[in-house]
C-alpha cells in the first residue's frame, strides 16, 4: 500500500473514531437535557395560590399570614367571576325552555373549565377526591385550562369522506348578548390575581408523600423503595458472589463440572429480567412463602438473583487482576491459602469487586419487570425498616411506568412522572459517583 | 484497609436506622389486579389509610392476576373487571376458597375512535366486523377512507374478556392486525394518536383527547349505563376468599357510604348504590 493511502485511511478512521465519540456525546445530550430539563420542573416550577393552600392543607406547610393574603385577593377577584356566574344563571332561569335547554350544555363546559381552573365552584358540594378540591396549583397548566375556558376544540365534521380537521371558537361568542360575555374578559385579564403565579421551590417534591395517587406531593415512599431494594439485593448478592468467585479462582479445579457452573453463570446474565420476575413469584412467594404476599424482602431477593451473575463475573476477573506475585509472596511467608485470600487477594481486588457491584446496584434500583409481582405497588403507605420483610414498595421504576401508561390521568401529571425520572437517574448516579471515590481512595491507599 | 469498610458500613447503618424512624404497622389489606377497577381502589385506599390508619396497598396488574394472587392467597381483595372463570373457581376451591364477588361499582365499555374520525355510531355487529377483520375500512362503516386500526387489552385483562363475551364472541379470534395494549391508559393514549383507530376502555377514563360512539345507537353515559340501555355494560367487582369480615368488610362497604359514593361519580364510575 502507498504511503498516501495508508495515512489517507489513517486520517479517516480518526476522523470516524471523533465522529462517533461526538455522536455518542451528543445522544448523550439529547437524553439528558430533556430529562433534566422537564425533571426540575417538578421542584421549580410556578406555583399559583392554589399550590400553597393545597400545601397549607395538606401538609401544614406555608406561612399562614401570607397565605391569608394572598387568598384574600384572589377571592375578591373570584367573587366577581361567581357573581357573573350567578347572575347568568338567575338570566338562564328567565329564558324559555329552548334557549335555557340551548345554553345548558356550553354553560356546564363553562363550569367544568372554571373548576379545572380555580376549584370547585361555590354551590358545588365538597369533592372527596383531593385532586377536585383544588384548582390549577402549577402556573403552565393554569395557563392551558386558561386556554380551555376561552376557546373551544371543534372538529368539522362537514365532509363525511374525510377525517376532520379542528379549529378553535372563542366560547365568549356563543354567549353573545348574555351577560356571561363579560366573563371571559375579565378572567383573562385578572388571572394573575385570581391565582397569584410566584415562583417556587418545592422541596416537598422529594421528601413528601403523595396525594391521592400522585396527583399531589412527592415520591418520597418511591425513593424510600427504590434504595431498600437495591440496597436489600446488595446484601443479598454481593458477599454470596464475592465468596462463588473466590472458589472459582482459587479453589475449583478447572474440570467438567467448574465449566459447567461457569457457563450457567454467563447463561443467567443473559436471562431477561421478566423472567427473574416471575422465577421470584412463583419461588420466593409461592413456593418459600418468605412474604404472604408481595414484600420488599421478596423483591430484594429476586433481584439479588439477577444481579448475581455480573457480581460474580467482575469479582473473579478483579480477583484474577492481582498479581501472581503477591500471593506466592504472602504464601511463601508461611501464610495459609484462607488466610492469603482474606489479607491479600481480597483487599487487592477490592475496587475492582466494587466496580462490578456498584454497576448491579444501579441496574438494580432501575430495573422494572423483576419487581412488578415481587415488591412494587401503585399505592401503598410510606414504610420503614422494620415492614421491609413483610410489605411491598412503591419504587420509581415501577411507578414511572404505571403513571405513563396506567394511570387514569397520565397526561395531567407528567411533571410528577418527569421527577421520578430525574430522582431515578440522580440516585444511580449517586450510588456511582460514590463508588468511583470509594474506589479511588482504595487504589491510592493500596498503591501508598 | 478494614477501617474504611467499617466506616462504610457504619454510614449504611446509620442511614438504614434513619429510615427505619419511619416505620409504620405492616399492610392491612392487599388489593391487586384490575387497571380498569384502579382509580376506584387506589382512592378507597387513600381514603381508607386517611381515615382509618390502616395501610392498604394496591398492585395493578390485570384482572387475571387479581385472581391467581386471590387463590395464592397473597393478596385480600381482588378487583375485578370480569366474573371469575369456571377454572379459576374451580382452583380456588380445590385450595378451600369460596370467592364471594362484591359490586363495588358499574363501568359501561366505552367504544372509543380519534376525534377527528366523523363516525358517530356502529353497531355491535360493525364492531364485531372489525375485531374480526371483516372491515378494514371506515368506509365500509359509513366514515371516510382510512384503514381500521382495532386496538384491543391484553389476554389478562378484563375488560377484553368482557369485551370479547360481548361483542366477538368468546371463542372467536381477534384479527392479527389488531393491536395489543396493555392498559386502558395506553389504549387512551394510542387512539388519541392514531386517526384510524378504535378502542374500548372503561367509561371512567374517557376525556376529550378520544371520542366515544354510540354503539347501536346508545351512547354510553351514566343513565344509559344504570338503566342497562348500552349494551356494552358491566359490574366492577372486588373478590374475596370467602364471606369479608373486620377491616375487609369494612373496606369492601365503601362504595356504599356518601363518601363512597361520591369518589365513584367523581372518577367518572357508575355507583350502583
Amino acid at each position: 500500500m502507498q504511503l498516501g493511502t495508508r495515512k489517507l485511511l489513517d486520517r479517516a478512521f480518526t476522523a470516524l473514531g471523533f465522529g462517533s465519540i461526538a455522536m455518542m456525546g451528543l445522544m448523550l445530550l439529547v437524553v439528558l437535557v430533556p430529562i433534566v430539563g422537564n425533571g426540575i420542573g417538578a421542584i421549580v416550577f410556578r406555583g399559583t395560590v392554589e399550590h400553597r393552600r393545597m400545601l397549607y392543607n395538606e401538609f401544614h406547610r406555608g406561612d399562614a399570614g401570607r397565605l391569608k393574603l394572598e387568598l384574600a385577593e384572589s377571592d375578591a377577584a373570584r367573587s366577581e367571576v361567581y357573581g357573573m356566574l350567578d347572575r347568568f344563571e338567575a338570566e338562564m332561569a328567565g329564558m324559555d325552555a329552548v334557549r335555557r335547554e340551548e345554553y345548558r350544555p356550553k354553560y356546564e363546559q363553562v363550569q367544568g373549565a372554571l373548576r379545572a381552573l380555580l376549584g370547585p365552584l361555590p354551590h358545588d358540594e365538597a369533592p372527596a377526591l383531593a385532586r377536585l378540591k383544588y384548582g390549577q396549583t402549577r402556573w403552565d397548566k393554569a395557563e392551558e385550562r386558561l386556554h380551555d375556558l376561552l376557546f373551544e376544540k371543534v372538529w368539522d365534521y362537514s365532509n363525511p369522506d374525510e377525517m376532520a380537521k379542528s379549529y378553535e371558537v372563542s366560547r365568549s361568542a356563543a354567549f353573545k348578548g348574555t351577560s356571561l360575555v363579560k366573563l371571559f374578559p375579565y378572567v383573562e385579564n385578572n388571572i394573575d390575581r385570581l391565582l397569584q403565579p410566584r415562583w417556587t421551590l418545592y422541596w416537598g417534591f422529594i421528601t413528601d408523600s403523595s396525594i391521592d395517587a400522585h396527583f399531589f406531593g412527592g415520591v418520597w415512599p418511591e425513593i424510600q423503595g427504590t434504595l431498600f431494594l437495591a440496597l436489600g439485593a446488595m446484601l443479598f448478592a454481593f458477599p454470596l458472589g464475592v465468596i462463588a468467585a473466590v472458589y472459582f479462582t482459587e479453589y475449583a479445579r478447572d474440570g467438567f463440572l467448574t465449566s459447567l457452573l461457569r457457563s450457567a453463570n454467563s447463561t443467567l446474565a443473559g436471562v431477561p429480567s421478566i423472567v427473574f420476575g416471575l422465577f421470584g413469584l412463583t419461588f420466593f412467594i409461592n413456593t418459600l412463602k418468605v412474604s404472604e404476599s408481595k414484600s420488599v424482602l421478596a423483591g430484594s431477593l429476586t433481584l439479588a438473583l439477577m444481579i448475581l451473575p455480573t457480581i460474580i463475573r467482575s469479582a473473579e476477573e478483579a480477583i484474577l487482576a492481582v498479581p501472581k506475585t503477591y500471593k506466592e509472596a504472602s504464601l511463601g511467608l508461611g501464610a495459609t491459602k484462607w488466610h492469603t485470600i482474606i489479607t491479600v487477594i481480597l483487599p487487592a481486588a477490592l475496587p475492582g469487586i466494587l466496580t462490578g457491584g456498584v454497576i448491579s446496584l444501579g441496574r438494580a434500583a432501575g430495573e422494572t419487570a423483576p419487581i412488578i409481582f415481587t415488591a412494587a405497588v401503585s399505592v401503598g403507605s410510606d414504610i420503614g425498616l422494620a415492614d421491609v420483610f413483610s410489605s411491598p414498595t412503591q419504587a420509581l421504576s415501577w411507578n414511572i411506568y404505571n403513571l405513563a401508561s396506567e394511570h387514569e390521568a397520565a397526561a395531567e401529571i407528567r411533571h410528577v412522572q418527569y421527577g421520578m425520572v430525574l430522582a431515578l437517574i440522580s440516585i444511580v448516579m449517586l450510588l456511582n459517583m460514590t463508588a468511583i471515590i470509594l474506589r479511588a481512595r482504595i487504589s491510592k491507599k493500596l498503591k501508598g | 484497609m478494614t477501617r474504611q469498610f467499617g466506616r462504610a458500613l457504619a454510614a449504611g447503618a446509620i442511614l438504614l436506622i434513619a429510615m427505619s424512624g419511619r416505620a409504620e404497622a405492616k399492610s392491612d389489606i392487599v388489593i391487586d389486579g384490575s387497571t380498569t377497577v384502579g382509580p376506584l381502589a387506589k382512592s378507597f385506599a387513600a381514603w381508607f389509610t386517611k381515615t382509618r390508619g390502616v395501610p392498604v396497598t394496591v398492585s395493578e396488574s390485570g384482572s387475571g392476576n387479581g385472581a391467581k394472587s386471590l387463590i395464592n392467597g397473597t393478596c385480600d381483595i381482588a378487583t375485578m373487571s370480569r366474573s371469575m372463570k369456571p377454572e379459576e373457581l374451580a382452583a380456588a376451591r380445590s385450595k378451600g376458597l369460596a370467592p364471594v364477588p362484591h359490586v363495588i361499582a358499574l363501568d359501561g365499555l366505552a367504544m372509543i375512535v380519534n376525534p377527528a374520525n366523523p363516525v358517530k355510531s356502529l353497531t355491535k355487529r360493525q364492531i364485531a366486523d372489525i375485531y374480526k377483520g371483516a372491515v378494514t375500512n371506515w368506509r365500509q362503516v359509513g366514515g371516510p377512507d382510512a384503514r381500521i386500526l382495532p386496538v384491543q387489552r391484553e389476554s389478562n385483562s378484563g375488560t377484553q374478556e368482557t369485551f370479547k363475551e360481548l361483542v366477538v364472541g368468546k371463542k372467536v379470534h381477534v384479527v392479527a392486525s389488531a393491536e395489543t395494549q396493555a392498559s386502558n391508559g395506553a389504549v387512551k393514549n394510542r387512539i388519541s394518536l392514531t386517526k384510524g383507530a378504535i378502542g374500548f376502555v372503561g367509561l371512567g377514563f374517557v376525556d376529550p383527547s378520544v371520542k366515544k360512539i354510540a354503539v347501536d345507537g346508545v351512547v354510553a353515559d351514566p343513565v344509559s349505563v344504570r338503566d342497562g340501555r348500552y349494551p356494552l355494560s358491566r359490574p366492577l367487582l372486588m373478590v374475596t376468599a370467602g364471606e369479608p369480615s373486620g377491616l375487609v368488610r369494612d373496606f369492601i362497604e365503601l362504595p356504599k357510604t356518601l363518601e363512597g359514593m361520591k369518589m365513584v361519580k367523581e372518577l367518572g364510575f357508575i355507583g350502583k348504590y
